[in-house]
């Protein structure tokens, strides 16, 4: 297959917002996602993410421009969905349908969907076709859900919190078929959850949401090059603290400082170093001063 | 098309209580009692009283009468037939709470978001709603009923071929045939006269965020009590009256005429009421009128849908 056209952004929004009667849950941001990334939207509760992620799959209306896959969504989610796929909660799927029945049904109004590809799937979990979805566990409902959205060949995957209240086995599974079988470059998978741990290895992009506001917009390697945080050596507290740090604090009874965008040998004079992991700099980011 | 099929289908699984289970079960418990009082009680089989004019079983009194009154004999079996179609009682009710949970359920088990994941536009959605408790369910328990009837003819054929009866008068199907038309046909025509009032409902299950029910009923109910209390006239009651069948008490002036035997009565629900009833309803402002409000009701039953997550 060539695709020459993808050269265009999946998403595309200019101050997109949306409020709730006098509460701004989304403040007028603007973006872009290319196609082949990994994107993790990441935020407190209440920070605009499931509001942004709403109205990019049309399922809500919202102020300013905003185009995905060159469609207006509020408009044309329908012709949307031929290529874009989502998981917006845990348990959507009709509870009073059999296995089987929900394979039958999006066979047979997606055009897209290989229901072989879904099969092969769901023969390594030990979900059977005939039973309920209501009488499915947790875990299984979701390891259903990822089956049919992984063999529906969409450009746009969204997962809203994919795998709330599953157990670390697995989610550790779940993010691994994702990256294994279903991610390559002419996909793009935008990603929420609160365990950020878990998939910031898979990341190619990070949003931070504050308050309806993207405060952090950057590719992962650029990111995490830019947070530093520093153990401070006894009697340098004052040169480190001189340097501007974005936050401060202690742990094992040495003073550590957080820095971003300062030079790694300067900081590496006045203590030891370490990259800080992604959560780490959320909450740097969400708590530091503004920068 | 093979999108609306898919939906239809949903709709049938979702609600096969009421499309399938709820015929089979009335229907199934009106044939036993057909076949127990035929064989258990014997009244049928066996006349007590009637032995001197020459009538001990079943097959007496049929012979009897396709002696006396060849004529009447295929519309009254087609007649007696249609008394097995008693589930029809149950439909009405199938087709109130299919409307009013049908976009109210899918918003309360969050299913919504799994078929809005689907390229599956909102005012495909609310059409299939809309077309499988009004079309399919009727049709669904027409089949149920034809069932029913071709089981009540074999059953009564038997019995006469062991009394010594008349087997091929119990086989009128030309006129059952027709019977069956006839019936889907002013089934339509009652469904079209009570689309705003059908159409109400399912746009109440559109934005209800609780308690549909109360809202479906409530609402006109406060509107008749109030334009009673306050203008003292009962316009909205009359009006809801017409759409819900009243309408027929106009259509159908010909049932004046005199009625001698059920092959007058058959040629009257086969022929007459049906013509009239069309011609009627077409020349009515109010029919149309009321197709224009289910119109307004569905298109809010669409954009609700669009909204809803």
């Amino acid at each position: 297959m060539t695709d020459t056209v993808v050269e265009a952004p999946v998403i595309k929004a200019r101050n997109l917002a949306k409020s709730f009667g006098k509460f701004q849950a989304l403040k007028g941001v603007s973006f872009e996602i290319p196609l082949g990334r990994i994107v993790g939207v990441i935020g407190a509760n209440g920070a605009g993410k499931t509001t942004m992620l709403n109205a990019v799959l049309g399922l809500s209306s919202y102020d300013g421009q905003l185009s995905v896959l060159g469609l207006d969504p509020s408009k044309k989610r329908d012709a949307l969905m031929k290529d874009v796929c989502f998981i917006s909660d845990v348990a959507t799927l009709p509870k009073w349908m059999k296995v089987s029945e929900v394979l039958d049904f999006v066979e047979s109004v997606h055009p897209k969907f290989d229901r072989p590809k879904a099969l092969d799937f769901l023969s390594r979990t030990k979900i059977p076709q005939d039973r309920k979805v209501r009488a499915l566990s947790k875990g299984m409902v979701v390891q259903l859900h990822l089956a049919v959205v992984m063999s529906i060949d969409a450009k746009l995957l969204v997962l809203d919190e994919p795998t709330l209240g599953l157990d670390i086995m697995f989610r550790k599974q779940f993010y691994q078929s994702l990256l294994e079988e279903y991610f390559d470059e002419s996909r793009t998978v935008i990603i929420t959850t609160h365990q950020v741990e878990e998939i910031e290895h898979i990341l190619t992009d990070v949003i931070f949401l504050k308050d309806g506001d993207i405060v952090v917009e950057a590719q992962m390697d650029t990111l995490t090059q830019q947070f530093i945080e520093l153990q401070v050596a006894p009697g340098k507290e004052k040169e480190a603290l001189a340097l501007n740090p974005i936050s401060t604090g202690s742990s094992f009874g040495k003073s550590t400082c957080v820095y971003k965008n300062q030079d790694h040998e300067t900081l590496a004079n006045l203590g030891e170093t370490r990259r800080l992991g992604l959560a780490d700099i959320f909450v740097a980011t969400m708590t530091g001063e503004p920068q | 098309m093979k999108t609306f099929a898919a939906l239809i289908k949903r709709e049938v699984l979702d609600g096969k209580n009421g499309y399938i289970l709820v015929p089979l079960i009335l229907t199934g418990i009106t044939l036993a009692l057909v076949v127990l009082s035929s064989l258990g009680v014997g009244n049928i089989l066996h006349f007590d009283g009637m032995a001197e004019n020459g009538i001990t079983n079943l097959a007496d009194a049929l012979n009897q009468t396709v002696q006396q009154e060849p004529g009447e004999m295929a519309a009254g079996v087609t007649l007696l037939y249609w008394t097995t179609g008693l589930s029809w009682i149950a439909l009405p009710f199938v087709i109130f709470f299919s409307l009013l949970g049908t976009l109210y359920e899918e918003r309360r088990d969050r299913s919504i978001l799994f078929w809005k994941a689907m390229p599956v536009a909102d005012w495909q959605e609310v059409l299939a709603k809309l077309f499988t408790p009004l079309v399919l369910a009727p049709l669904m328990f027409l089949a149920v009923a034809i069932a029913a009837q071709l089981f009540t003819a074999l059953f009564l054929s038997l019995i006469m071929i062991f009394q010594g009866g008349p087997v091929l008068e119990l086989w009128p199907l030309g006129l059952m045939i027709s019977s069956w038309f006839a019936f889907m046909a002013h089934y339509l025509l009652w469904a079209l006269w009570a689309l705003p009032v059908l159409a109400w409902l399912l746009f109440v299950s559109s934005f209800a965020g609780r308690m549909p029910f109360l809202w479906a009923i409530l609402t006109p109910v406060v509107l008749v009590v109030v334009e009673g209390m306050f203008l003292k006239s009962s316009i909205v009651g009359n009006w809801l009256g017409t759409h819900l069948g009243g309408w027929q008490d106009h259509a159908t002036t010909r049932l004046d005429h005199d009625i001698d035997g059920p092959r007058d009565i058959l040629n009257i629900v086969i022929g007459d009421i049906q013509w009239d009833s069309l011609t009627y309803s077409i020349a009515s402002a109010q029919f149309w009128l009321g197709i224009i409000i289910a119109a307004g009701f569905i298109f809010g039953a669409i954009e609700m849908r669009k909204r809803a997550i």
